[in-house]
């Protein structure tokens, strides 16, 4: 039988030859946008890594009368005291501009002794920084005001950076390289999404806060009291405000979360729409197509009705052959499909692509045996008596 | 070989009823080769739908091979056809997408034969009807007489005790509607085939056993011919 | 003949109904679609309130500086101080408006905290700008100068901070913890105006940071007025000229750049369609045309599938036509018309649903104070799309059917 369904398709190769390049490109729609959807799902199952609740961000405009490095920590130790010391706030640490959820990024690449290369993000920190943000380690320890004072310079890395480096064999002790020092890993973290809760874990690399970095630091992190509200929040702005002197801003780490989040949503959910919409004018189309051919068919149908198939094997009849088209379109799809992580064309992990090929093609078999199902009945139900005769 | 009691066919659209058939009773023989002859209307392609099992009828029993039809469910009717019937039609019916050799085993597809035993026995029928070479064909590369030799060697490649032909030289010039006559009687006399043929040709009919004619849906002529079967 | 075509495409639409719903739900989805992002699109890029004088002006919104040794590059919206020096004093436009990009900051009230997105501008933005004041007037040249803390606010602004009192203008409100006099109160403006959007706007002379700082990167920006269309390409030759004289002061930078481009390409010119003599104008048009088309691939696909399965259910009507002497040219003509004629049908309830797919968009806020509309040229658009579409989903079975065999197209039915 399938051999029988074979030639019927093969010898009609012409008019099925578009409804397969339908299938076909609705397969690499479903494709991409299942891998999108796949890639998003799998890092929101990701932990966070990091606690963002009560966690305020002041960004500020570095005080242009303040230059000389000695200034510049007397004016930043005065203000951690005098913020520190509110009932509200539990515990401060200054920044580097691209905090957990922002816009901004800063990110060079690092490489090994045996020449390793991954590229990591850079993020300038204080000792109290993994305690604002909740954030574990893994092993070692965190860097510390004091390692700024050693030959080469102490950093930690995150747990993704560690793999990419190191193949997981654990990193404390041994030795990264910028394009311009080499750093001593001191520790390891654990991985925090900090690009929103839809994307994927970055490597991360940290350093302490050093004179350098510190004439431009505009960003302080705040750990408050849970519950703390907006009229704690206006004192603190305009205590703030009076002792920088420049434009400030007070955000909420959760609220970032939130914006990032949709951020990386509403493509998706406009991807989806569209997508949607296009499944739907497709499979319209396709049970159109099947449909009308059974009404060309009625003649054939009715033969194999007179020569002893039953109802139920005409209609199955029907339904195979809309598969096995769909089979023939998949093979194709397959075939580009499987060069993405072959060739690894948008540096995503292959299980991803495996996932997304799973589910578009399980998706184009429902599809297309859904589409096919109606006019498999229709054609059960044609009466030989009647088909055979018509001329 | 096939008894009609008392048929009855009925057809209702939402306002008149037709009647197609009015009490046929009919016997005919194992090997017996009948033709039905009547104008057009008369009720004879129903007749022989009836007697294929592809229509049944409103009242009256039909028995093929002392066999009761009428209770039949659609899946064992199907079985019936696909062992005890053969079908050749006017129009043919060939699958224009198959090639010859596929058509003709098309009945052993629903009979779970092996695919070399298929394709033996569709050689042998095609190699009966004459067109042992045109195996690789598909139909719109054959002649109107070819195509019907490829429906006939379709209807006997299953070996059924019955075929049935629905004005098989209809659609035919008469050199080669007489070619196909002449293989239907071959059929008949070397293979002992039980034949139910449909025609308007008077001269096609006046060569086989016995004629009925209908008129109006009932039975007003029944004669065994000359050449009768003994 | 058309009035033959049409009738007959009519009639062929009314043949089959399921087919003819299919064919136009899938037209009219998928210009919708392609309706909704070209307002969009002409929303973004065409001179909308407040910028009205697009086509006259020119933008300043990036300096580079490059270091063509090491392959270095710094980028950055220019600070107030070069703009001052170099751009207001050109002698060919009629305006020159400087601002800054919006910065974010919040006010408190009433125990409710507000985000803000504060810009610093000079006077004659207010000019060169076509603002809608609701109540009130900007601020003059004078209050600039001597830096009044005076402010102009956003509709969303007042609604925000003060509720529902009728009039504000003279009331003072704390944004950034200092206390600006309302000056006016304008229409609020959407994100997707960079240059023009802020929810409130103060003089360049209150801002905290030092603006007469003499380096050349900063936060602002420039418009430039020109006094007609064709002043323009006066105006970016001074420019350049001007532009020429600077030099880089970053340490090793050796090449200092900046164009005063017209609105599209000022922020294309950044972009990796960049730095062709047009900003790259015309490849992201091409681009946008090729992922158009890729779009409207599967729907029309689906079409011609459609298309085909009616043209064999009409053989006999063809086997006829060519019976009486019909060539494949005109079969093949017919055949387009009709398509087109049938996507032009999907194309007006594609229209019709645009309409109302825009009004909730606009409705539903997904951007603040974004107001899409259906004009002239995204309708031309639209048609346009729908003729390619017609043409893609039609062309190839127009060729099926001119080629069908007039005796096997009489015997098939």
């Amino acid at each position: 039988m399938f051999k029988h369904l074979f030639k019927l398709i093969w010898n009609k190769k012409k008019q099925n030859a578009l409804l397969i390049t339908e299938m076909f490109i609705s397969f690499l729609v479903i494709f991409a946008v299942s891998t999108m959807a796949v890639y998003a799902y799998r890092n929101y199952r990701q932990p966070m890594g990091l606690e963002y609740a009560d966690v305020w961000v002041v960004n500020y405009q570095p005080p242009a009368n303040i230059r000389t490095l000695d200034s510049v920590y007397g004016f930043q130790e005065a203000l951690r005291r005098e913020v520190k010391a509110m009932p509200a706030v539990l515990d401060v640490t200054y920044s580097g501009n691209n905090v957990p959820f922002s816009m901004n990024s800063s990110n060079s690449t690092l490489s090994t002794d045996d020449k390793r290369r991954a590229n990591a993000n850079f993020y300038t920190v204080e000792e109290a920084y993994p305690g604002v943000l909740g954030m574990k380690m893994k092993s070692g320890r965190w860097v510390t005001k004091s390692d700024l004072v050693s030959n080469v310079p102490a950093v930690v890395i995150n747990a993704r950076l560690e793999e990419a480096l190191f193949d997981g064999t654990d990193a404390v002790g041994r030795y990264v390289h910028t394009d311009m020092e080499k750093l001593k890993v001191v520790g390891v973290v654990e991985n925090a999404k900090e690009k929103g809760a839809y994307q994927v874990v970055e490597s991360g690399m940290y350093r302490h806060l050093d004179s350098n970095a510190a004439r431009w630091t505009g960003t302080m992190l705040l750990k408050m009291k849970p519950g703390t509200g907006a009229s704690f929040e206006s004192g603190l702005f305009r205590t703030l405000s009076d002792r920088i002197g420049s434009s400030i801003e007070i955000e909420h780490l959760d609220e970032k979360l939130a914006s990032k989040n949709r951020l990386s949503l509403v493509p998706m959910i406009i991807l989806f729409v569209v997508g949607g919409f296009l499944v739907i004018n497709v499979a319209l189309g396709l049970f159109g197509v099947l449909w009308y051919n059974i009404s060309k068919r009625r003649g054939e149908i009715g033969l194999r009705r007179a020569v002893g198939a039953s109802g139920a094997s005409v209609s199955r009849q029907l339904v195979q052959e809309a598969l096995f088209l769909a089979t023939l379109a998949l093979l194709i799809g397959l075939f580009f499909a499987v060069q993405f992580p072959i060739l690894h064309v948008f540096d995503l992990p292959s299980s991803v692509y495996v996932a997304a090929i799973g589910l578009s093609v399980a998706f184009i078999y429902i599809l297309v045996f859904l589409c096919a199902l109606y006019p498999g009945r229709q054609a059960a139900a044609i009466y030989p008596a009647v088909a055979l005769h018509e001329e | 070989m096939i008894q009609l009691k008392a048929v009855e066919k009925t057809y209702r659209t939402d306002t008149i009823e037709t009647t197609a058939l009015n009490g046929i009773d009919l016997n005919v023989a194992k090997g017996e080769f009948l033709s039905i002859m009547g104008p057009s209307g008369c009720g004879k392609s129903t007749l022989l739908n009836i007697i294929g099992l592809l229509d049944t009828p409103t009242r009256g029993e039909v028995l093929i091979g002392g066999q009761q039809t009428t209770q039949l469910s659609d899946k064992q009717l199907a079985r019936f056809r696909n062992q005890q019937l053969g079908f050749i039609f006017q129009s043919f019916h060939l699958i224009n997408d198959l090639r010859v050799l596929d058509n003709v085993e098309l009945p052993l597809l629903y009979r779970n034969v092996s695919a070399r035993e298929r394709a033996e026995l569709s050689k042998e029928a095609l190699a009966k009807v004459g067109l042992g070479n045109r195996m690789k064909h598909f139909p719109s590369q054959l002649s109107g007489g070819q195509k019907q030799r490829v429906a006939i060697a379709r209807a006997i490649v299953g070996q059924p005790a019955i075929v049935l032909a629905d004005e098989p030289t209809g659609n035919l010039d008469s050199a080669m509607g007489n070619e196909i006559m002449d293989l239907l009687l071959q059929l008949n006399e070397q293979d002992g085939a039980t034949i139910v043929m449909v025609t308007h040709d008077e001269l096609m009919a006046r060569k086989t056993h016995r004629l009925v004619r209908l008129f109006d849906g009932a039975q007003v002529n029944d004669h065994y011919l000359k050449n009768a079967y003994a | 003949m058309l009035k033959n075509y049409f009738k007959t495409a009519i009639a062929v639409l009314r043949r089959r109904k399921f087919f003819t719903f299919i064919s136009l739900f899938g037209i009219a989805f998928t210009l919708t679609i392609v309706t909704v992002l070209a307002a969009f699109v002409d929303n973004t890029v065409s001179a909308n309130y407040p910028e009205v004088h697009r086509d006259r002006s020119l933008y300043i919104t990036l300096l580079k500086q490059e270091n063509t040794k090491d392959q270095g590059q710094w980028n950055s919206p220019a600070s107030f101080y070069y703009l001052d020096k170099y751009v207001s004093t050109l002698k060919t436009p009629e305006k020159v408006a400087i601002s800054s990009f919006f910065n974010p900051t919040n006010a408190y009230r009433n125990g409710r905290k507000l985000a803000v997105n504060l810009k610093y501008t000079n006077a004659p933005f207010w000019e060169v700008m076509q603002f809608d004041f609701i109540e009130g007037k900007p601020f003059t040249e004078q209050q600039v100068a001597n830096g009044e803390r005076v402010a102009v606010i956003s509709e969303d602004t007042k609604r925000d901070y003060f509720g529902n009192a009728a009039s504000v203008a003279g009331q003072t409100i704390e944004v950034d913890n200092q206390a600006y006099r309302v000056s006016g109160v304008v229409k609020s403006v959407p994100v997707t105006m960079p240059i023009a959007h802020a929810d409130m706007y103060v003089p360049y002379t209150v801002s905290k940071a030092d603006y007469r700082q003499p380096t050349l990167m900063g936060n602002y920006t420039a418009v430039l007025l020109g006094r007609s269309e064709a002043d323009l390409p006066a105006m970016q030759a001074e420019y350049a000229a001007v532009v020429a004289r600077v030099k880089p002061e970053a340490k090793g930078f050796d090449v200092f750049k900046s164009n005063a481009d017209p609105y599209l390409s000022s922020f294309l010119r950044n972009s990796p369609f960049g730095d062709t003599d047009d900003g790259g104008v015309g490849r992201a048009m091409m681009a946008g045309a090729l992922i158009l088309l890729l779009f409207m691939l599967l729907p029309a696909l689906n079409l011609v599938n459609i298309n085909i399965s009616r043209i064999m259910e009409r053989s006999s009507e063809i086997g006829v036509r060519k019976a009486f002497g019909a060539s494949g040219h005109t079969l093949v003509g017919q055949f387009i018309v009709e398509n087109l004629i049938l996507t032009f049908l999907g194309c007006c309830i594609g229209i019709l649903v645009s309409f109302v797919a825009i009004q909730v968009i606009n409705g539903a806020g997904l951007i603040n104070n974004i107001h899409l509309t259906i004009n002239g040229t995204v309708l031309g658009f639209s048609l346009i799309a729908c003729v390619v579409f017609g043409l893609l989903s039609g062309v190839y079975p127009a060729w099926r059917m001119s080629r069908l065999q007039v005796v096997q197209a009489l015997k098939d039915r």
